[in-house]
């Protein structure tokens, strides 16, 4: 389940791209779910743990890749940790919801991501509530952030 | 620094191409759009210049901030273009919109939160959109609002409730307009306060009216408190002093250049924000006249018939 703490949080990683470069390894770059999800979010391909093609930029390192995918591999192989989900776009918010069915995890959100129109589970922790969808989380997620 | 000034920076395989007219432009939209690349590809060229491959073509110097020493970078940098990307945790801070504030500076910031301490406008939100390999600014917000460009918010029928982001003379005006007619006018007494209103009177036909110049940091959640909602209806002028100045209330007076080609006029390290000088505009312009306009109390000449018409005009496709 994804649990998400809206607004100012300590302890919570604010630079996800940041830690991925000084963290990551070679075996996260050629999971099958982290390979799904950078072809899915940077429309790019994983060759080999370090090199990917990308359409725009060629040939790069996972340096290169894009911070919301960096971020949601963080999410994905680090649970222990809060990252600052806010570096992610909306077109990483449907990977949140499907890591949250594979782990349990904890984001740092500090604005409203856009989880789409259909159903989902968010606990949002501020208020200790759990969310279904959009119209829910919104009126709730707005009182914390803008 | 005042007016718009156009900025092309290029490598080898990418190219953007954009105009930046305020004192803060905000980048933000989805992962993988070339945000964090346009950022640093402007530092490297700042480094190494033409060495770095990079070309960045600007009549203002363009300049990259980051980290914890930004305020001793910033307090060394005049009259340049300053590029900010969101890792930076000192954006939201005091600090930050205090050292933008009297700064003769232009910044970009690459951000998703809403920075309420920056007084930016709606109509500089941005995200990067691709076209093959070649990527251009586009507006964020135009898809989503009826308000700029060829989609003007339109509310056929009176309001139940209309919810005004001023407590002083925009508030009194459109209260004074709203007297012997079915429906209320509330101040939210503030920009961060009309997202609960909203909430509070949901369900009613609502118009917000809300200073567009300054109501950048909010616009994002109010935007998804109200989306696909058609009984609620976002009128974002750039001012209520806008409103005054674009109707003919003065006719000669106005020197309609400022209103059309308000970037050339606006020095930011002397305004925070457009809706300040539209504001000092309209006071310095009826100085010493039966028009006398000030922001804390409503001159009652405004709301006399002629007058409050005149400023009604202004407002397209919205019957108050």
């Amino acid at each position: 389940m994804v649990s998400v703490y809206f607004g100012d949080m300590h302890g919570v990683i604010y630079n996800p791209a940041r830690y991925f470069k000084n963290t990551y390894t070679d075996e996260w770059i050629v999971d099958d779910f982290c390979k799904e999800m950078i072809k899915d979010v940077d429309k790019s391909e994983v060759i080999g743990p370090r090199i990917i093609d990308s359409p725009v930029l060629g040939g790069i390192t996972p340096r290169e890749l894009s911070g919301g995918v960096k971020t949601l591999i963080c999410m994905y192989k680090c649970p222990d940790k809060v990252f600052n989900a806010s570096a992610c776009g909306d077109n990483c918010a449907k990977w949140i919801l499907e890591i949250g069915k594979r782990k349990d995890i904890m984001i740092n959100l500090r604005h409203i991501m856009d989880f789409g129109s259909g159903e989902f589970n968010i606990k949002v922790l501020n208020t200790d509530q759990v969310v279904n969808n959009m119209e829910e989380l919104i009126p709730i997620a707005g009182q914390f952030v803008r | 620094m005042r007016g718009s000034h156009h900025i092309i920076v290029s490598n080898s395989t990418v190219k953007y191409e954009f105009d930046i007219k305020r004192n803060i432009t905000i980048i933000k939209g989805n992962s993988a759009t070339g945000k964090t690349t346009l950022v640093e590809m402007i530092n490297e060229h700042y480094e190494s210049g033409d060495e770095s491959g990079v070309t960045v073509s600007c009549d203002k110097e363009c300049r990259v901030v980051a980290g914890r020493e930004w305020k001793l970078l910033l307090s060394n940098i005049n009259d340049s273009i300053v590029f900010i990307d969101e890792d930076n945790d000192f954006l939201p801070s005091v600090e930050f919109a205090e050292a933008v504030k009297c700064s003769d500076n232009y910044y970009v910031i690459v951000t998703r939160e809403g920075l309420s301490n920056l007084p930016y406008s709606v109509d500089e939100i941005y995200g990067i959109k691709s076209s093959g390999k070649f990527s251009s600014l586009k507006q964020v917000y135009h898809e989503f609002y009826h308000i700029y460009g060829d989609n003007p918010p339109i509310m056929d029928s009176h309001p139940e409730t209309v919810i005004v982001e001023d407590s002083n003379s925009g508030y009194e005006f459109f209260n004074g307009v709203s007297e012997g007619k079915d429906y209320k006018v509330i101040s939210a007494k503030g920009k961060s306060n009309i997202f609960k209103e909203i909430i509070a009177h949901r369900g009613e036909k609502i118009l917000v009216i809300a200073d567009g110049a300054a109501f950048g940091s909010e616009v994002d959640r109010v935007m998804k408190l109200v989306s696909g909602n058609n009984r609620i209806i976002l009128l974002l002028p750039e001012s209520f002093e806008w409103l005054v100045l674009s109707s003919n209330v003065f006719s000669k007076k106005i020197n309609s250049d400022i209103l059309n080609h308000t970037s050339e006029y606006v020095e930011s390290a002397e305004f925070f924000s457009w809706e300040r000088f539209f504001t000092q505009y309209l006071i310095d312009t009826t100085k010493n006249s039966y028009l006398a306009y000030s922001k804390h109390r409503l001159n009652p000449v405004y709301l006399h018939d002629v007058n409050r018409k005149a400023i009604l005009n202004t407002i397209k496709h919205i019957s108050i």
